[in-house]
């Protein structure tokens, strides 16, 4: 499945005193298999572009296609998107309301009209996918769990309805160091196991890690697009945009202004060790006997 | 200990219903104009100690005191909650009012400040943060950035003598971040404000004059923040990361690398490489 | 679904003699403007009431486009009230057969009567909100009401009260687009379907939206506590009221209203 957004334009309350463009003429295509990182400030209009991937928002002008398709169009059931895109918004522990958390998982397939045996199955599988394995848990209030259970539960809630692309607004917000990086293997982990992944994040280290590919939004519009070696190659620019670059770039720029000859293409943590390491037996004297 | 602004003595406290958020025998001294960290994971026991120092929590057994004065007696609180300020996590829930200088007015009204005094005070304290433009502003339309600044200000108003961080950057985006930091160095720079900052941000305490790890309602570690990061193995055990410098300066001395100790910051690692490799 | 669309506290801001006068003063006046409306027995006697709004809203700067939006909502009260007036007062001038009842003379001129008051009423209420910011409206209702604080009436508790609700209301408003948007991402349907079926759509948008309220007020009280906050006992404000000569002008004016008002009845016009 791929979605495409067509010169999508977006504007909030039109004719209004609060009249504001989230976004402004914006051309995508989501590729099926791809880790895609959405970066830009908050008001930059990723969260709206989120929310035009799965029909939740309707283009002021433009078009949205599912497959060539346009969603918008009449006739077009928006269920198959809401079903095909899964979306997790920010701080998704927010939306938990049933009793247990089974019931809670459930509420995605209940709303696809699934029978029930087929809902059970769904829901030990979702709960599985994010890690929530101990005995019992599926009784539980999702109200008595820590944060960041509370966040696998609205995740495998998403899981559930079985997407084909999962949605994800800053999935590791507010988590302490050791959830968030369980958070980012998890959705690290999706993705290897065939799941489109979209994600929203603020942190270039993560984006580094994780993406084969990031887009970098500003005032509505998409200014960068590549894949993390391209955009990150270009640091400086970013840093003009007011965003952060992953801490090794800066290393880089650091170490290239003090005249050590660190390539510009490391991004990412084990890269720099290697290519420090390479630098440093270069540079000794008994390096080359 | 004349000049100890915080002064918590083996303290201990739980709730009745919470075991896992306790606090057990915890010692802590916070010299006048000194910036402090507590790094801690959710759960550590960090913001149940916070709440201990403003009184809004009193300790089971030991004694905290603020400025000389003992948190367990009930006529000094108030008096406590002025000296020792207090910014929460979540910049919505800790602003009163629909106007921001009527939510800055907020605490000096509630400590019976004259009016006529209050105005001055006011401008003051949204100009140290750099809100002075939003005074007129409703909170809902502040980004996370502003409204934690705000908070700041309603704190600041009150003329503290220490202001206490709890987790206060944790819900906002790097810009947001950034904001509410250079504000609070500058504060502690400047004016000689006294800051404990809790948070689970390595890099945040990167800059304090002292760092105390937070692990099962303890403190397990406390010194710089070189001799505290410098230990990765050890912070890892406490379900803390190291930042990303430190953890690189880690692998490259497994390789052989002759990296210096206490490698911190991107400068710290573009000096030891550079003095490496020419 | 634009729950952000709704516009709050609808103040208007200008520097205008009926801005400044005081919230005190506003409110009281707004009381006497509702004794005269209700005083009024005759068209007449609505004259002088009309001049005073008009008087009000001109000196108040604020755009009568405005004052006529907030009756907008009311169309259909008002149109109600006025038919059910119509047709089912009693009367003894026939003026018009309408084959299932017959309009009468008496009933048509009260049916008149009752939609204008109606349509002054919400017309001088808008003008005290349009002119006041809510802050202070609370701060003035505050003090009207703290002489009550001798038999135990909460005037501070209601105030503190009403304004922390104001305060809350958009960050909710939002909180409940959000959820309501989560929700439907997971396949809710909150538009179609019987009455009985969109309440219960409404349960996986209300119990999150419960509970983060009683988040935000735990939150908030403890913020509230650690900024020495004590009840209303010993706190100074940041705003003193003071009654200035408009505020004395405008209760002259008001005390001539009620005056004239009580003149026209005596008249027994129309």
């Amino acid at each position: 499945m791929q979605i495409t957004l067509d010169h999508v334009t977006h504007t909030y309350q039109p004719g209004s005193p609060f009249q504001s463009t989230a976004l402004e003429d914006v051309s995508l295509t989501i590729r099926p298999g791809e880790f895609l990182a959405l970066i830009g400030h908050t008001g930059s209009g990723k969260s709206t572009l989120a929310q035009h991937i799965n029909g939740l928002l309707q283009p002021t002008s433009g078009r949205v296609l599912m497959d060539g398709q346009d969603i918008h169009e009449k006739g077009f059931d928006k269920k198959v998107v809401r079903r095909s895109v899964g979306l997790v918004f920010q701080y998704p522990e927010h939306q938990l309301f049933e009793e247990t958390v089974a019931r809670d998982v459930a509420f995605g397939p209940r709303n696809l009209g699934l029978p029930a045996d087929e809902i059970d199955g769904r829901v030990r599988e979702a709960l599985k996918k994010v890690g929530l394995t101990q005995a019992g848990i599926e009784e539980k209030s999702p109200f008595e769990l820590s944060g960041g259970q509370m966040r696998r539960v609205a995740i495998a809630g998403v899981l559930a309805m079985r997407p084909d692309m999962l949605v994800l607004d800053e999935p590791a917000a507010g988590l302490d160091p050791q959830s968030r990086e369980d958070m980012l293997q998890l959705i690290a982990q999706l993705h290897a196991q065939g799941a489109t992944i979209v994600m929203i994040s603020h942190s270039m280290d993560d984006v580094a890690r994780f993406a084969t590919r990031a887009v970098v939004m500003e005032h509505g519009r998409i200014t960068m697009e590549g894949t993390p070696e391209e955009i990150f190659r270009h640091a400086e620019r970013l840093e003009s945009m007011g965003l952060d670059v992953p801490s090794v770039c800066r290393l880089g720029i650091q170490l290239r202004q003090m005249g050590v000859n660190c390539p510009d293409s490391v991004f990412r943590e084990e890269q720099a060790v290697q290519a420090l390491l390479d630098l440093w037996k270069e540079g000794k004297p008994h390096g080359h006997a | 200990m004349a000049d100890a602004i915080i002064q918590v003595d083996h303290v201990s406290f739980s709730y009745e219903e919470d075991a896992a958020t306790a606090v057990r025998d915890v010692s802590l001294t916070v010299p006048r104009g000194e910036f402090h960290a507590i790094l801690g994971q959710n759960g550590s026991g960090k913001s149940t100690l916070a709440k201990l120092i403003n009184g809004l929590y009193l300790p089971t057994e030991g004694k905290v005191t603020v400025c000389g004065m003992d948190t367990q007696g009930e006529k000094d609180t108030w008096e406590i909650r002025r000296r020792a300020g207090m910014v929460f996590q979540n910049p919505d829930n800790q602003l009163v009012a629909t106007v921001v200088e009527d939510d800055v007015a907020f605490g000096l009204e509630n400590i019976g400040v004259p009016s006529q005094d209050m105005p001055a005070r006011i401008e003051k304290a949204l100009r140290d943060v750099g809100m002075e433009a939003f005074a007129g502003r409703a909170p809902h339309t502040l980004s996370g950035g502003q409204k934690q600044r705000v908070a700041i200000a309603g704190v600041l108003a009150m003329e503290p003598d220490a202001i206490i961080f709890d987790e206060s950057t944790a819900m906002l985006d790097p810009r947001g971040r950034r904001e509410v930091m250079d504000a609070v160095q500058r504060l502690n720079r400047e004016q000689g404000i006294t800051v404990l900052w809790i948070t689970h941000f390595m890099e945040e305490a990167v800059a304090a004059d002292r760092v105390h790890v937070m692990h099962d309602g303890q403190i397990v570690m406390s010194g710089t923040p070189r001799e505290v990061f410098s230990d990765a193995e050890r912070l890892a055990a406490y379900r803390l990361d190291v930042p990303p410098m430190a953890r690189i300066a880690q692998a490259l001395r497994q390789k052989g690398m002759p990296i210096a100790d206490g490698v911190l910051t991107v400068s710290d690692m573009a000096k030891e490489v550079a003095r490496l490799c020419k | 679904m634009a729950m952000r669309d709704i516009t709050l506290g609808q103040y208007y801001p200008a520097d205008s003699a009926v801005h400044r006068l005081d919230p005190r003063v506003k409110i009281l006046l707004l009381i006497g403007l509702i004794v005269a409306i209700f005083m009024a027995r005759n068209l007449v006697a609505f004259i002088p009431v009309v001049l005073f709004l008009i008087l009000a809203t001109v000196l108040s700067q604020v755009p009568v486009r405005l004052m006529i939006k907030g009756i907008k909502p009311l169309r259909f009260i008002l149109v109600l009230t006025f038919l059910l007036n119509l047709f089912f007062l009693p009367g003894e001038t026939p003026l018009w057969d309408v084959g299932f009842a017959v309009i009468k003379k008496e009933a048509l001129l009260t049916a008149i009567l009752y939609s204008f008051r109606l349509v002054l009423l919400v017309m001088g209420s808008s003008l005290l909100t349009l002119t006041t910011p809510p802050i202070v409206l609370t701060d003035g209702l505050e003090r009207l009401l703290s002489p009550l604080k001798v038999i135990h009436f909460p005037a501070h508790e209601m105030a503190m009260m009403m304004s922390i609700a104001l305060r809350f209301i958009p960050t909710l408003l939002e909180e409940a687009d959000k959820i309501m948007k989560a929700q439907t991402a997971r396949g809710a349907d909150f538009e179609s379907g019987n009455l009985l079926k969109r309440a219960r759509a409404m349960v996986p948008l209300l119990v999150p939206l419960f509970v983060s309220a009683f988040r935000r007020a735990g939150d908030l009280a403890m913020a509230m506590e650690a900024r020495c906050y004590h009840g209303g006992e010993g706190r100074t404000r940041l705003r003193v009221l003071r009654i200035s000569d408009g505020d004395v002008a405008a209760c002259v004016l008001m005390a001539a209203l009620i005056f004239c008002v009580v003149a026209c009845n005596s008249l027994h016009l129309y």
